[in-house]
């Protein structure tokens, strides 16, 4: 049978194996763990605790400002150390709540406590969602109790599980959907109690047998649920693109999934909805993939969220001997973010760090010739955008024609046209700032 | 780790595909090359192989020099200027004089694409451009192939269906003119690119589709197999439509752009073969497609996923589709119109100059008449040189001369020489009843003034005024004895071998067929 998936996209080399050898192991950290305030997209969280408390895991130490916003919870117990502005992956500063941490990990009262098994009403879920600062995992931040409230419940006709996990190097929902499938079935079961109507469909790439043959497992006589293998290629897992894959539908800069009766959710996402409605687990810890070429063992960790870069690298081994670290990447190489530096503080967003030896950006850069309108980026895109000319219409700052006739605000920023790019333009970096100069004279 | 040293940051992605650069990307067009120049260098030999190396050798270091004294950054490496200088080579005669491949490069790197900014900034595809400017300078060495009007739609009307087979063969396994002209090694090479995701297929395939269809509604074989099969494989088609016009710098970048404009390029050359100067249809339309590319990137792009209802209003769109219509309508009217115009003007003229010469060498006659059985001895030798004996000579017509009365009074034999210095030379031979020659007379003669030109002075062509021979013999020391002796032209001894093949041509023909 032939497998669903879209026109365009890419085949980059994935690397999967580095991080599949070994076992998924909890890791705990030793030294201080850090939560910024502003880990989700919405409003900064309001800190509740002041330097010097005591806390506990599990506790709530931030609380959402507003509807859009996340509760951030303490991951471990100790000590606030300070409430200061601190680097964050990206290299900026935010505010930053830094726990000294007791290495006990005592949980707070009433966490992991498994509720009577029964029956939650939908305000049930949606709140302990909401209690437990739950947001979307696959790196985007989205506050699921905003993602999950749609004006019309009714018109939600797929619940998509997204397990394609396209981006190199990552393997943490791969191993997740091995390992607790059960879990992202209930997940995804209370998740479709929110949506009456609406059909789970689990989507993962085939280049995952053992986790499609998990989930298919516990999904054997499931009504209303499937898994739906899908081809591998990137970006597979691009909400646009997956939507248009399982629903044959096609979104457009500035709708949501629920416009095209679409939610969206990473398997992490639903496991985290899982824990917390049945076991009032606040998003605390998660999978988190240590790959690369310059560490000594890659694998994949069950990390508490705020523990820092550097200590995961040295958990995967430290970095290996004969090289030198070029790159850190919060992320995959397709759409993470390079760091300036490891001492920064995972969040509830990051699955992976990437560690490379070699800086292919840099090496891209000393290959750059003239355009030679191959077309290839084109046949790359998965929005099916003209990079080549959005290129010159970027580089000119011709934003009207960006926009306008070439759909520039379109882009997701996968970054396809750019790796495949045989004169090594810098297309993504071109568009970014496109985008982020003709969002902010919209603002205006 | 030295946590003072930062680490490389960039916007992503941070990875590339490693195996694609531009470097990658000619190499992959110089491989899909090669069956064709293999096939080239096998068949032609020697002199084909220098033609190539010398164009791609002069390719390479003109731009070489050019970015030394421009001070550009050194881009030789990018692998261009290499495909340039081998596409133009592939596309010269194989017998051309050394000095075209050496000219053309330089033309195709210096003008056409260094000057306009280099790689990605020409607006013409810079071998397809030297190979046009090399065939308005120079004309006679560009169209001297081996085997001549291979590519020329008429002889190939002529074929019946039932040749199919044969034509096909001819046209897959032997060559058609130019060095890289084996439409099977084109073929082979075409799909290889298509295979390494060099090419996609929307413009060779329109482009193949449009001329094939115009040629037959419009071409004079119809929907006959073996003329279509035969106008495909032949005339740079393939060459054009997998190499020449799939040049990424100069041709549209969408894939609806793609299929526009391989179907403008496959109009304009069926256009011009039909009605225009046959050899080089494609060449010229594609040069004028490439110029429409700017106009073709106007069109609106396709809609990205997600805008299938439509939500931006394309005005743009009637704009650019009129101005393209209305350009190349125009621009291929224009040149089929003034190719159409001097076409029958110069069969006219030709006509008239026959009349004149038949006259002359014939001057007893009072009119001349076709002759059935001459007519049919010369339908049968086809496009075929006479005897490989007399060189490259061809018989044209023989017409029979009468005098008021009725009588035959002599015969005049209109033969074509391809042995010229300098292109063909066609010649009237006006022949008693009994096969003296009475005079001989040129109605093409195209030599070196003060030089081959000399072959129509009386001094030399009376010589063959009133001898009656089996052949004559051409004397290069001069001071000829016997009556069949010729003396040769001071200085110009391959047009006066030329004439003299001819009249021999003449008298065999008369030998044969009338005495």
């Amino acid at each position: 049978m032939k497998l669903k998936t879209f026109r365009g996209g890419i085949h980059p080399e994935g690397y999967k194996e580095l991080s599949l050898g070994a076992p998924v192991r909890p890791y705990l950290p030793k030294g201080d763990l850090v939560f910024p305030v502003n880990q989700h997209i919405g409003k900064p969280a309001k800190p509740v605790v002041a330097k010097g408390d005591l806390v506990l895991a599990g506790q709530t130490i931030a609380e959402a400002d507003g509807f859009v916003s996340a509760n951030i919870v303490s991951s471990c117990s100790g000590k606030v150390k300070a409430i200061e502005e601190r680097r964050v992956a990206s290299g900026a500063k935010a505010m930053c709540i830094v726990i000294e941490n007791d290495g006990n990990y005592t949980l707070a009262e009433g966490v992991g406590k498994k509720h009577h098994a029964g029956t939650f009403s939908n305000k049930d879920i949606l709140d302990a969602i909401q209690k437990a600062g739950i947001v979307g995992m696959g790196g985007a931040g989205f506050p699921t109790h905003v993602k999950l409230s749609v004006k019309k419940p009714e018109a939600i006709d797929f619940v998509i599980a997204n397990g394609s996990e396209c981006e190199p190097y990552i393997t943490c929902d791969d191993r997740l959907m091995q390992d607790k499938s059960r879990g992202i079935l209930d997940g995804l079961r209370l998740v479709l109690q929110l949506f009456p109507d609406a059909m789970g469909v689990i989507a993962i790439e085939d280049n995952k047998p053992e986790a499609i043959k998990a989930m298919e497992a516990v999904c054997a006589g499931e009504k209303g649920v499937m898994v739906q293998p899908v081809k591998a290629k990137y970006p597979e897992g691009g909400e646009r693109n997956l939507i248009s894959v399982v629903s044959g539908r096609d979104l457009k800069f500035g709708q949501l999934p629920a416009d095209v009766g679409c939610v969206v959710c990473n398997v992490a996402t639903l496991y985290a909805i899982y824990r917390a409605t049945y076991y009032s687990e606040p998003l605390m810890k998660r999978y988190f993939t240590v790959s690369g070429d310059a560490v000594s063992a890659p694998a994949t960790f069950e990390v508490p969220i705020g523990t820092s870069f550097a200590e995961l690298v040295e958990a995967a081994g430290g970095l290996r001997p004969e090289i030198t670290l070029k790159k850190a990447l919060s992320g995959g190489p397709m759409m993470g973010i390079a760091m300036p530096s490891l001492d920064a503080p995972t969040t509830k967003a990051s699955n992976a760090m990437t560690l490379l030896a070699e800086d292919e950006v840099e090496l891209a850069q000393a290959q750059q010739t003239a355009c030679i309108r191959c077309g290839r980026c084109s046949r790359a895109c998965p929005i099916h955008l003209i990079p080549q000319m959005m290129a010159d219409a970027a580089e000119k700052k011709d934003y009207e024609q960006y926009e306008k006739r070439l759909y520039g605000l379109d882009c997701i920023a996968c970054g396809s046209c750019t790796w495949v790019c045989p004169a090594k333009r810098p297309l993504m970096q071109l568009f970014k700032q496109a985008k982020a100069e003709i969002l902010a004279a919209k603002r205006k | 780790m030295n946590e003072k040293q930062l680490l490389n940051i960039s916007s992503s992605p941070h990875i590339r595909n490693r195996k694609l650069t531009t470097g990658q990307v000619m190499l992959d067009v110089v491989l899909a090359l090669m069956p064709a120049t293999v096939f080239g260098v096998v068949r032609y030999g020697l002199h084909a192989f220098l033609v190539i190396l010398l164009s791609v050798f002069t390719a390479v270091l003109a731009e070489y020099v050019f970015d030394l004294i421009a001070k550009r950054p050194n881009t030789i490496k990018d692998g261009s200027a290499v495909v340039t200088g081998l596409l133009l080579a592939l596309s010269l005669p194989p017998e051309a004089p050394l000095y075209l491949p050496v000219l053309g490069s330089l033309f195709a790197i210096l003008v056409v694409k260094s000057f306009f900014g280099g790689l990605g900034k020409n607006f013409l595809n810079p071998a397809l451009a030297a190979r046009c400017f090399l065939l308005i300078s120079f004309g006679t060495a560009m169209t001297n192939f081996s085997v001549d009007g291979v590519s020329s739609a008429t002889p190939l009307a002529a074929l019946n269906a039932g040749d199919a087979v044969n034509v096909a063969k001819i046209y897959l396994g032997t060559a058609n003119g130019v060095i890289g002209g084996s439409a099977l090694a084109l073929l082979i090479g075409g799909l290889y690119l298509w295979a390494a995701g060099g090419i996609t297929l929307e413009i060779p395939v329109s482009c193949i589709v449009a001329f094939t269809l115009f040629m037959g509604i419009f071409g004079e074989g119809g929907f006959a197999p073996a003329y279509l099969i035969a106008q495909i494989c032949g005339g740079g088609l393939l060459m054009g439509a997998f190499f020449m016009a799939t040049d990424p710098v100069t041709s549209p970048v969408t894939s609806r752009g793609h299929i526009v404009y391989g179907a403008i390029i496959g109009i304009l050359g069926g256009l011009f073969r039909v009605y225009g100067s046959s050899a080089d249809s494609f060449s010229y339309a594609i040069i004028i497609t490439n110029m429409l590319v700017p106009f073709i990137d106007k069109l609106p792009i396709p809609k990205p996923l997600g805008y299938k209802g439509g939500e931006y209003k394309e005005r743009e769109f009637p704009k650019a589709a009129i101005n393209l219509t209305v350009i190349t309508l125009v621009a291929g009217l224009l040149l089929s119109g003034v190719y159409a115009m001097t076409k029958s003007k110069i069969a006219e003229q030709e006509m008239a100059d026959s009349l004149a010469s038949y006259q002359e060498v014939c001057p007893d006659a009072e009119s001349f008449q076709y002759d059935s059985d001459l007519d049919d001895a010369i339908e049968a030798l086809g496009d075929d040189i006479y005897d490989s004996a007399f060189g490259k000579t061809y018989i044209n017509e023989a017409v029979v001369g009468y005098d008021a009365n009725g009588e035959i009074v002599g015969y005049v034999i209109s033969v074509t020489s391809g042995d010229g210095f300098d292109g063909d030379i066609t010649l009237s031979v006006g022949l008693t009843t009994d096969g003296t020659v009475v005079k001989i007379a040129f109605t093409t003669l195209n030599e070196t003034a003060g030089m081959g030109m000399r072959v129509d002075e009386d001094a030399f062509k009376g010589q063959f005024e009133g001898v009656s021979t089996d052949a004559f013999v051409l004397n290069k020391s001069g001071g000829s004895t016997e009556e069949n002796e010729i003396d040769t032209v001071s200085g110009a001894s391959t047009s006066s071998g030329a004439v003299v093949n001819a009249v021999n041509t003449a008298l065999a023909f008369f030998a044969a067929n009338i005495g």
